[in-house]
């Protein structure tokens, strides 16, 4: 009887070694705005959450006050470039993406299309003037010149030893004048993750 | 009494089929032998190719290794993007496989060191970085190489805490000049100085075993960096230790055009079983010394004899370590040209950067000792397991059967014991022996650029030329691979 328990207790050790090769997946719809740090490492949340607030901090500064009444208008904003200096590769676009939709759906100031969107539009422009009938053409010269422009970066400082890192991301914004290059606005904030990794686990 | 017998007899035909299982789990070899036939022919695709169908042959155990693999041939095959995504989840891998399982530790303590995830050695974790920043700045994506050059400063600054003796590897001269490279080329001069700093402290740090002497352009760049810096006591301390350097200022290169050749020569060392049988009886030591010797290399075709012999004799402990196999190159150096349409040309010599078989010495030779701890508490834990089937067996199958029985258990666990005892060989096996780095300056204009490889007997041959079109203050990197 003891003999038959050893085998058993031989093969059991042996079917944990020969398992484990075997991986699950699991799929579950979330909604969007459901927060997921699952690496620690810049992710969707952070980007809608840093762009939310700090558009709202921009457009609660008395530049806009300011140019609103002297010139009795919006003004208009275009994004620049915004520098990753970060130790991962953020996808910059995403979070261009979320900075024009809240500067646009502020109703506070007039947006327009960044470089890269420019050139697109520019070329359509001048293929309708080949090709689209001509009561229906779009004439060149009649954009729309941005008063300020929005530029950043995304920087990180890491910190790390023995299975725990520290993760401080600095997004620094800020507004310039176009025709001045006076610096109407400065925004910063940080975010700070601990990420620990437990060292083993069965 | 048959019964009995029979009943005895089941289980080790489990462990003739776990026996078998564990015999497959070893890495395959010949993958590479391909690989490298077909690099040799310049047809990276075709290299890539077989990584990619042999996916399923690495296992779960060795995604890492796979990602890197696959990264280096398609890297190789002018795949950047493809390549960085591959690198970046073999990052990802090494990065979830700090938490260790126990269950892992457990079937590796009772097999071998192949039933562990590999997560590469430190070398080849920073050699991932290395290979996505290359991948990046070819693409001219510079702002992404910099990412990885901020990567790579974080791996070595934790490399170098973690590392408590001196002498091992914890700082990276070559990886720290690629990054001062990407920095300078972005018009980062003062992250390049300190990168440079580093480098040219690293590689004096590594001089007593890397066998990769400073190069003289990384001098050059220090001088260069730290007088557009206006750093006065650091340009001259740098003039002062190299007084016959030649070099330029920042001002006469920064509207020209510069050319980095980036030259894989060779081929990684492999690595393979060194086996230690211990006898631990006399006529156990007159079979070791018959049959092979105490301390023998991996014949496959020995493998099965050596199972049966010791596992009848029952007292032959074995013990495997890997041990490392150099292939060097047989070039020494590269001459890069570059001529313009009027015929005129410049030409620069490449030097060593990193040399990669003498990482992998290091590395192996730092491991060594824990591993030889690890490889004898292994070694005897499997001889007191067999041991002690083979006494369960005998008075489960009675005193008539017990003969028998205990010579076949025997020979089956102790067999098991001999046979499932293998090193861990796996290694980035697609990485080159020797990295080799061409720097140089030229005015923008299309060029074409050739490179003549020098030593390599009468196989030495220029490379395919390329046409280059250089813009100023442009930084074009150049990837090529050498496998003689």
């Amino acid at each position: 009887m003891e003999t038959k328990r050893g085998w058993l207790g031989l093969m059991a050790v042996l079917s944990l070694v020969l398992s484990g090769c075997g991986q699950e997946t699991k799929i579950t719809r979330v909604d969007a705005g459901v927060v997921t740090d699952l690496s620690g490492r810049w992710n969707d949340t952070d980007s809608r959450m840093v762009a939310e607030t700090m558009v709202k901090e921009a457009l609660g500064y008395p530049w806009l006050g300011n140019f609103t009444q002297g010139k009795h208008r919006q003004p208009v904003v275009v994004v620049g470039t915004i520098l990753n200096s970060s130790h991962e590769h953020i996808s910059i676009q995403t979070f261009v993406t979320d900075l024009e939709r809240e500067l646009t759906n502020s109703q506070k100031v007039t947006f327009v299309a960044g470089k890269g969107e420019r050139d697109e539009l520019r070329t359509e422009r001048k293929e309708q003037a080949m090709y689209a009938r001509e009561d229906t053409q779009k004439a060149p010269g009649k954009e729309l010149g941005a008063d300020y422009m929005m530029k950043g970066t995304i920087s990180t400082i890491l910190d790390e030893a023995e299975g725990t890192k520290a993760v401080f991301y600095q997004i620094d914004l800020q507004m310039v004048d176009l025709e001045s290059n006076a610096k109407v606005w400065y925004g910063q904030k940080k975010i700070k993750k601990v990420i620990e990794k437990k060292r083993t686990i069965f | 009494m048959r019964r009995s017998v029979v009943s005895s007899l089941f289980p080790l035909s489990f462990l003739a089929v776990g026996l078998l299982l564990l015999t497959a789990c070893g890495p395959s070899i010949n993958r590479y032998a391909l690989i490298e036939q077909h690099l040799l022919a310049g047809d990276a695709k075709q290299a890539d190719a077989i990584v990619q169908q042999a996916e399923s042959s690495y296992g779960s155990k060795s995604r890492v290794l796979y990602g890197m693999d696959r990264g280096m041939t398609l890297q190789l095959a002018g795949d950047y993007r493809q390549s960085s995504a591959v690198l970046e989840q073999a990052e990802e891998d090494v990065e979830r496989l700090y938490t260790r399982s126990i269950r892992s530790e457990t079937a590796a303590f009772l097999t071998n060191d192949n039933a562990l995830p590999y997560e590469g050695e430190a070398y080849e974790q920073v050699l991932l970085n290395v290979m996505k920043a290359l991948n990046y700045a070819v693409q001219g994506q510079w702002q992404e190489s910099l990412v990885e050059a901020r990567r790579i400063d974080h791996r070595l600054n934790v490399l170098s805490d973690k590392a408590k003796e001196i002498t091992v590897y914890k700082d990276d001269g070559f990886a720290r000049y690629l990054t001062g490279i990407l920095y300078e080329a972005t018009g980062d001069v003062n992250n390049a100085f300190i990168a440079y700093r580093k480098a040219y402290e690293a590689y004096e740090a590594m001089s007593g075993w890397a066998r990769t002497p400073v190069p003289g352009q990384l001098r050059a760049d220090l001088l260069r960096t730290s007088e557009a810096l206006q750093l006065t006591a650091e340009f001259e301390e740098y003039r002062r230790l190299f007084p016959d350097q030649a070099w330029q200022s920042r001002e006469a290169v920064q509207h020209l055009a510069q050319v980095v050749l980036v030259s894989y020569n060779g081929r990684a060392p492999r690595k393979e079983d060194r086996f230690l049988d211990l006898p631990i009886s006399l006529d156990a030591l007159q079979l070791v010394l018959l049959n092979r010797g105490l301390s023998h290399p991996s014949r496959h075709q020995n493998r099965g004899v050596d199972t049966v012999l010791y596992g009848l004799n029952g007292h032959v402990v074995r013990v495997a370590l890997p041990q490392l196999i150099p292939q060097k190159t047989r070039v020494t150096g590269e001459q890069l040209m570059l001529r313009d349409d009027s015929g005129r040309h410049i030409s620069a010599r490449s030097e060593l950067g990193q040399n990669i078989t003498a990482l992998a010495e290091k590395s192996l030779s730092d491991r060594l000792p824990g591993m030889t701890v690890k490889a004898l508490a292994r070694a005897a834990a499997k001889f007191a397991m067999a041991e002690g089937a083979t006494r369960g067996a005998q008075q489960a199958a009675g005193k008539d059967a017990a003969p028998l029985v205990g010579l076949l258990v025997g020979l089956l666990t102790k067999g098991l014991a001999v046979a499932s005892e293998e090193a861990d060989k796996r290694s980035w096996q697609t990485l080159p022996d020797e990295i080799h780095l061409t720097r140089v300056w030229a005015a923008p204009g299309q060029y074409q650029m050739s490179v003549q490889l020098a030593g390599g007997g009468a196989n030495a041959a220029n490379t395919p030329g390329r046409a280059l079109a250089l813009a100023p203050g442009q930084t074009t990197i150049v990837i090529q691979r050498v496998m003689q």
